[in-house]
């Protein structure tokens, strides 16, 4: 699958000239204009990361990727969104290599019998919830990234589909469509792993 | 039923990854890092890469002033001359049926006086310098050095058109022309590959002892060093 995020985004908010020199810093790599811009937007990324790859070491790898690619990436920065959904479409761009390897280590944990059993729910709410969020996450590893990524941003980060359509570079009906597909099988394989 | 479950699972994924400060900050130190690292690396390159170019400018430009540009660029080694050992062994082997062919050929040459024959034609094997020089200088000297087109005529015929008896002239030509010309030791070596291709092992292990030994540098040291070894066996 490929994902085309549509770089053409634009930075909404903030006064035109701030702007523009923000972003003619960023691409200069001064390390003050990215300091700022990840205190700003780091937990965005960060939690849309842990929340797509499902593991929080692999997602601070793509945090990592992500603010070290901006001064690259930002030069086809145009202007038309948030920089915050332009580092969420940078991340969507490097997710792929950090979705598998983070799907490779939980099926070799679930291997090995790391994580606690599946069929024997606990009364606890805490526990319900983590064994719902794992459950979650193992299904997404199922899933192709292009239907992944749509889900995560959709239901998970509560986006629109013309915000996503924006960030991942393709026309509303295909995100409607990768969202039907993605739910469906999720919901098929949560009921496979016993979730009633 | 299945709707549900999918929104409570997706209300879990969102509130399970709560952020943690110390791995934001650890990160952020990573990318800062990283940063640097790149801006190291190009900087590194730019140090390397510049004062590269400039030679590789100033002395493209030098030789292009000094008219030397185009004689620098000398016509790369035959194939053949890749592998030197395997090449020495099949020299060695070929070379007394070539001597023979050569032999055979002078007195064939001899035994018809009445076919035309150049002035001063000679077998290939005894044909003297100044005869071949002669025949070389016939062509106009289109070069500010003459001994150009003598090394020019004697690469044709070692290379392109593969006689041995001609090209030993023609390389010997050119080192009396210009025994201390800018492609004399190439010219040197040549000669001593056209005696080999001859059979004429003394001379051709007499000719590449200077390069064996390293007279010359580094070259060709190896191949000489394989071809002297591949005679004396």
């Amino acid at each position: 699958m490929t994902v085309n995020v549509d770089l053409t985004l634009s930075y909404a908010g903030t006064d035109t000239d701030e702007q523009a020199e923000l972003v003619a810093r960023l691409a200069r790599a001064e390390p003050a204009a990215i300091g700022a811009v990840y205190d700003d937007h780091h937990q965005a990324v960060r939690a849309f990361a842990t929340r797509l790859v499902g593991d929080p070491a692999s997602a601070e790898d793509l945090v990592h990727e992500v603010f070290v690619a901006l001064p690259r990436a930002i030069r086809g920065f145009r202007g038309d969104s948030s920089l915050r959904t332009f580092l969420i479409s940078i991340a969507v761009n490097h997710a792929r290599h950090f979705v598998r390897s983070a799907a490779r280590r939980r099926a070799a944990m679930d291997k090995l019998s790391l994580e606690p059993p599946r069929s024997s729910p606990d009364p606890e709410r805490d526990l319900r919830r983590r064994e719902l969020a794992d459950a979650l996450t193992r299904a997404l590893d199922a899933l192709p990234l292009d239907q992944r990524v749509a889900f995560v941003l959709s239901d998970v980060e509560e986006r629109t589909s013309s915000q996503i359509a924006r960030i991942v570079g393709v026309p509303e009906g295909t995100v409607r469509t990768r969202l039907f597909h993605a739910r469906k099988k999720l919901r098929a394989l949560l009921e496979q792993e016993g979730f009633r | 039923m299945s709707d549900d479950l999918l929104r409570a699972a997706t209300q879990a994924l969102r509130d399970e990854h709560a952020d943690s400060d110390q791995a934001a900050r650890f990160t952020r130190a990573r990318v800062m890092a990283s940063l640097h690292k790149v801006e190291r690396r190009r900087s590194t390159k730019l140090a390397f890469l510049v004062p590269v170019a400039a030679v590789l400018v100033g002395s493209t430009a030098w030789g292009a002033a000094t008219g030397r540009l185009p004689a620098r660029f000398s016509p790369p080694p035959p194939a053949s001359l890749e592998r030197p050992a395997e090449r020495a062994a099949e020299l060695v082997k070929g070379a007394p049926r070539r001597a023979r062919a050569a032999r055979a050929a002078a007195q064939v040459a001899e035994a018809q006086p009445a076919e035309p024959q150049p002035a001063g034609a000679q077998p290939a094997e005894t044909q003297p310098v100044e005869t071949v020089a002669a025949k070389v200088r016939v062509a106009p000297p289109p070069a500010a050095d003459p001994s150009h087109e003598l090394y020019r005529a004697a690469h044709h015929s070692h290379f392109t058109r593969g006689d041995a008896a001609g090209a030993l002239g023609a390389w010997e030509a050119y080192l009396a022309a210009a025994p201390r010309g800018r492609f004399a030791t190439e010219a040197r070596y040549n000669r001593a590959l056209c005696l080999v291709r001859l059979g004429r092992r003394a001379e051709a292990q007499a000719a590449l002892e200077p390069f064996a030994a390293g007279r010359f540098g580094g070259y060709r040291q190896r191949e000489a060093t394989e071809l002297a070894a591949a005679l004396g066996r």
